[in-house]
């Protein structure tokens, strides 16, 4: 126990503080929150709860929103959480572009979350269909079976990339007159 | 290292011919170290079962795949001789009006996935196999639609419809069924899982996949063969090196080109680096999943320092698009491999001081020893590879025991592990771990001079003719197995991953003596990802 808590302390802070996420508005370095102008800050103080949805991915896009848990870039630190339910999302992260096998559980996914729902389409796969096209078992993007609002391609994006995504639907969610649905890229 | 020779061939070719009473139609030497064979449809399961059982030949199963080759089908099976060092593929010409063969199945239970898969999707029966069933789920209408086969029309896929799996659960008073996915409640790929339980003593376990099943390998159907190389690197975003390499590798064998030893180098460091993501993203998930947190964290922060260093090394995180047929895109500048040494090394040295308090944690110990116990004769006979194969003893490595291309530059001395429980998979990771760093810090160190890439001589990559490429990924053996057409363009490109031949050691870990609260952590004990398995 007492090699656990040296570990520990000698571990120190391993977040970053170098992350840039691109707010849409301006660059916001972290280190300097407090310099914030008010609109920011008050997209940044609502959480957001993230259900992810894979359709049909590789598990890169995956293995980058694990990564935003690592200590590494701790994505809590944001008001972000990833939710086990549907039922608690602000969000639905979709990755992968959408396979005949999935298409029933994806709709039912998307029924059960509570709306105002926002969905970010993750990589490629789930922008564009890239570079799979269709088959007989693979259906194409997202946006071609749910009402996409937030687009991040990538492959797969960065998870710097993945976070300014996010911290999009934030401000998208801090407006008062939000139609979800209506695209936002 | 050397390759067997000409002698060594045709002493092998003689001996396998003894096991088909009636002569071979064909028999080809590829040097160095890949034999084909084709026999007569009657005596291909019966031969193929004897070559298996002989020990002095020392077989492993790699795959099974089948080829519409319009005017009839074709039936690859392909064996690894251990004892050679060689690749033996028996082939056997299938009638395109009711194609059957013989299962073989009953006595290499390791092919029965594949059986099903080529059931599923070419509608060719393996006589006394199981005809469950696997690829295509329920809602596929069996008997008419066979998306493989070269005449399919997609105008006609059928509608998606809602039809229940069916799984073999006992019922009786006192049990019920637990029924996880396809969507899960962590950020994991999706895929249904069912459990048969009294309290909390797990009965029975059967898993439901192929949910992401994108159908690549028909995607790739004439399509250019670097195309099918953009393919390769997204069937799994894991492994993604490891299947560029098998696919170059293989059309390159086709081009009967060597490839300048600076590229085969870069190639084996980059493979390694792609094991250590692999490795440590895996050890994150046994230590999350048996509750030790600082542990999982820990790894999960060394798994972001290798995934920097590969941005550093190929411009991705990744290692997309830096590898190509003939060598390498672009090289790792000497900055970035100056760093990885000087990062490797302080890796090192940080990670034997997670390995300390991990092996010196008894409340964690606890939950991994004796957890998801898998028998050698179990992997034996579902033909498992990898760390989880090496995780009960099995001692089988690609790098050693396949030793051709970038497993050259890779003489690793294979970690086996005999306890065959939970613990036993994550020790061999472990040591893995700090075989690779080893190797990757050697390789740059000794790295040789000259070009990294040679353009291979595009006349040779003739029409018709089967190569293949074997890669030690970090799950484990990987084989892609393609065939050109006219116009270098790929005819048929068939994949076996190692999470495919690894989903029934899951199922079969888990059945043991395991209560539900052990499921995930024996599950993650594999870590295997559901796209390499799906494609």
């Amino acid at each position: 126990m007492l090699k656990l808590f040296k570990m520990w302390l000698k571990a120190g802070q391993l977040t970053t503080s170098e992350l840039q996420p691109d707010m849409g508005t301006a660059t916001l370095e972290l280190e300097k929150l407090n310099q914030l102008t008010r609109a920011d800050r008050k997209a940044l103080g609502r959480s957001l709860l993230i259900r992810h949805l894979d359709v049909g991915s590789n598990n890169a896009e995956e293995a980058e929103l694990v990564a935003l848990s690592s200590p590494y870039y701790d994505i809590s630190r944001f008001g972000i959480d990833f939710t086990a339910s549907p039922r608690h999302a602000d969000v639905l992260a979709v990755t992968g572009p959408v396979t005949r096998q999935l298409k029933i559980a994806m709709e039912r996914t998307y029924t059960a979350a509570p709306k105002p729902c926002l969905i970010v389409a993750i990589g490629d796969g789930a922008c564009y269909g890239k570079p799979y096209g269709k088959s007989y078992a693979c259906l194409g993007p997202v946006d071609q079976f749910l009402p996409v609002d937030v687009y991040i391609p990538g492959d797969p994006p960065s998870p710097a990339e993945i976070l300014s995504g996010l911290l999009a639907c934030k401000k998208l969610l801090g407006q008062e007159h939000l139609v979800p649905g209506t695209g936002a890229r | 290292m050397s390759h067997p020779t000409q002698q060594d061939l045709d002493q092998l070719l003689a001996h396998v011919e003894r096991y088909f009473e009636k002569p071979l139609l064909n028999a080809e030497l590829r040097l160095p170290n890949h034999v084909v064979l084709e026999v007569e449809p009657g005596e291909f399961t019966e031969g193929v079962i004897k070559i298996y059982a002989d020990a002095w030949l020392n077989a492993r199963y790699l795959t099974l795949l089948a080829v519409d080759e319009q005017s009839h089908f074709s039936l690859h099976l392909l064996f690894l001789l251990k004892s050679h060092k060689v690749a033996l593929s028996i082939r056997t010409k299938l009638e395109r009006t009711n194609p059957v063969y013989l299962a073989l199945s009953p006595s290499i239970p390791a092919a029965e996935w594949h059986e099903r898969e080529i059931h599923d999707l070419f509608g060719i029966v393996p006589e006394g196999g199981d005809l469950r069933p696997l690829v295509l789920h329920r809602d596929w209408p069996r008997g008419e639609h066979y998306p493989m086969r070269r005449d399919f029309n997609e105008a006609l896929t059928p509608m998606i419809q809602e039809v229940p799996h069916q799984f073999d659960m006992p019922e009786g008073a006192g049990r019920h069924q637990v029924a996880v996915g396809p969507i899960h409640a962590g950020i994991i790929e999706p895929g249904h899982l069912r459990f048969s339980v009294t309290g909390e003593h797990i009965h029975r376990f059967d898993a439901q996949l192929f949910y992401t099943h994108k159908g690549i390998e028909k995607m790739s159907e004439g399509q250019p063969y670097l195309d099918v190389l953009t393919l390769a690197e997204h069937v799994c975003g894991m492994c993604a090196f490891a299947h560029s390499l098998a696919f170059t590798q293989a059309i390159e064998t086709l081009a009967e080109t060597e490839i300048p030893k600076r590229a085969v180098v870069f190639r084996a460091i980059l493979l390694e680096m792609e094991r250590l993501a692999s490795h440590f993203s895996d050890l994150s998930a046994i230590c999350s999943a048996g509750g030790f947190a600082f542990a999982s964290a820990r790894a999960a922060y060394f798994r972001e320092l290798i995934l920097q260093m590969n941005q550093q090394l190929s411009g991705h995180r990744f290692l997309r698009g830096i590898n190509t047929v003939g060598g390498l895109l672009k090289e790792p500048s000497g900055e970035s491999l100056t760093q990885a040494l000087k990062n490797l090394a302080e890796l090192g040295r940080q990670f034997s001081e997670w390995r300390e308090l991990v092996l010196n944690t008894d409340s964690f110990l606890d939950r991994v020893e004796s957890s998801g116990y898998l028998s050698q004769e179990t992997a034996r006979q579902l033909g498992l590879v990898g760390p989880a194969a090496r995780g009960s003893g099995r001692d089988d490595d690609m790098r050693r025991d396949f030793p051709y291309q970038v497993h050259t530059q890779l003489p690793v001395q294979v970690k086996v592990s005999e306890q065959g429980d939970v613990f036993s998979r994550m020790m061999v990771r472990i040591e893995e771990v700090e075989e690779s760093i080893s190797q990757v810090s050697r390789l740059i160190a000794t790295l040789p001079g000259g070009v990294s890439f040679k353009p291979i001589p595009e006349q040779k990559l003739v029409p018709d003719k089967a190569v293949i490429g074997i890669v030690e990924s970090a799950k484990g053996s990987l084989i892609h197995w393609v065939m050109l057409g006219e116009k270098q363009q790929v005819y048929r490109w068939h994949v076996r991953s190692a999470p495919y031949m690894n989903w029934r050691g899951v199922v079969h870990a888990t059945m043991g003596q395991n209560i539900v609260p052990d499921a995930p952590l024996v599950n993650k004990s594999f870590n295997l990802c559901y796209a390499c398995a799906d494609r």
